[in-house]
C-alpha cells in the first residue's frame, strides 16, 4: 500500500519520485504488451490508459512488431 | 566538445546507450555511465573496480537503491519484464550534465582531452541523484573515490 506521508528526508521523497516515473513507464510497457499479446486493439488500450491511440501505437508497436506480437488492425 | 572525447570516453556514452535498453531504462542516466565505464580497459575502470565497483557491485548497489527509495513511500515492486524498444534512449539530464561537467573536470585540469577518468569524475561530483544514492547502499565514499583519479 502506498504510504502517503512523505519522507522525513526530502532526498528520500525525491529518489522516490524517480523510481516510481521509471517503474511507471516499465509497466505500461509491460502491461500494453500484455494487452496487445490477449487480442486487445490499440484504441481499448488507448482508452485503458487516457491517452490517444496515435500516442500509444507511436510508443510501442515498432518494438512489438520487432518481437513478433500479433497485432489487431484497429 | 565530442571532439576532445577519447576512444574510452566516446566508449562510455555509446555503451551506455546499450546498457540502458538492455536493462530497459526509459532513459539513458548517469548511473548507465558509470556502468558503462566499470567495463572500460582503462586505469580509470581499474580504480571503480578497486573499490569494489565492477560492473555487477554497481548494478546491485542501483537496485538497492531503487528498492529503498521505492519502500521510502511503501511501494515494493519488481522490476516488469518487456520487450525491448527498438529506437536508442535518448540521454537524460543526468547523463548530459554529467558529460558536461566532464570539460570542465578537464579543463580544470589544463588537459586538452576529455578522457574516461575526467567522464567518470564528473559523474561521482553529482552531488544529489541516483548515483550517490547507489553508492552510498554500495558503501562507497564519495569523495574519497574522487581523490582517487
Amino acid at each position: 500500500m502506498l504510504d502517503l506521508s512523505s519522507p522525513d528526508d526530502p532526498a528520500d521523497g525525491l529518489a522516490a519520485v524517480v523510481a516510481l516515473r521509471r517503474l511507471a513507464e516499465q509497466l505500461e510497457a509491460a502491461e500494453v504488451e500484455h494487452a496487445m499479446r490477449a487480442g486487445w486493439s490499440w484504441p481499448e488500450v488507448a482508452e485503458a490508459l487516457g491517452v490517444t491511440r496515435q500516442a500509444v501505437h507511436k510508443k510501442h508497436a515498432k518494438r512489438l512488431i520487432a518481437a513478433g506480437v500479433e497485432l489487431r488492425r484497429r | 566538445m565530442f571532439q576532445r572525447f577519447t576512444k574510452d570516453a566516446r566508449a562510455i556514452a555509446t555503451g551506455a546507450t546499450k546498457i540502458a535498453r538492455e536493462l530497459g531504462a526509459p532513459m539513458v542516466e548517469a548511473e548507465h555511465l558509470l556502468l558503462a565505464a566499470t567495463r572500460l580497459e582503462a586505469p580509470a575502470a581499474e580504480t571503480l573496480r578497486a573499490a569494489g565497483l565492477d560492473y555487477d557491485g554497481l548494478l546491485d548497489a542501483l537496485q538497492d537503491e531503487t528498492a529503498r527509495s521505492l519502500a521510502a513511500v511503501g511501494v515494493t515492486a519488481s522490476t516488469p519484464r518487456f520487450s525491448p524498444f527498438v529506437r536508442a534512449p535518448r540521454f537524460a539530464a543526468s547523463a548530459k550534465l554529467a558529460l558536461e561537467r566532464s570539460l570542465k573536470v578537464s579543463l580544470a585540469r589544463k588537459d586538452n582531452f576529455i578522457g574516461a577518468e575526467h567522464v567518470v569524475l564528473a559523474i561521482l561530483r553529482a552531488p544529489a541523484g541516483t548515483v550517490p544514492r547507489a553508492l552510498e547502499c554500495a558503501g562507497v565514499d564519495r569523495v574519497d573515490l574522487q581523490q582517487r583519479f
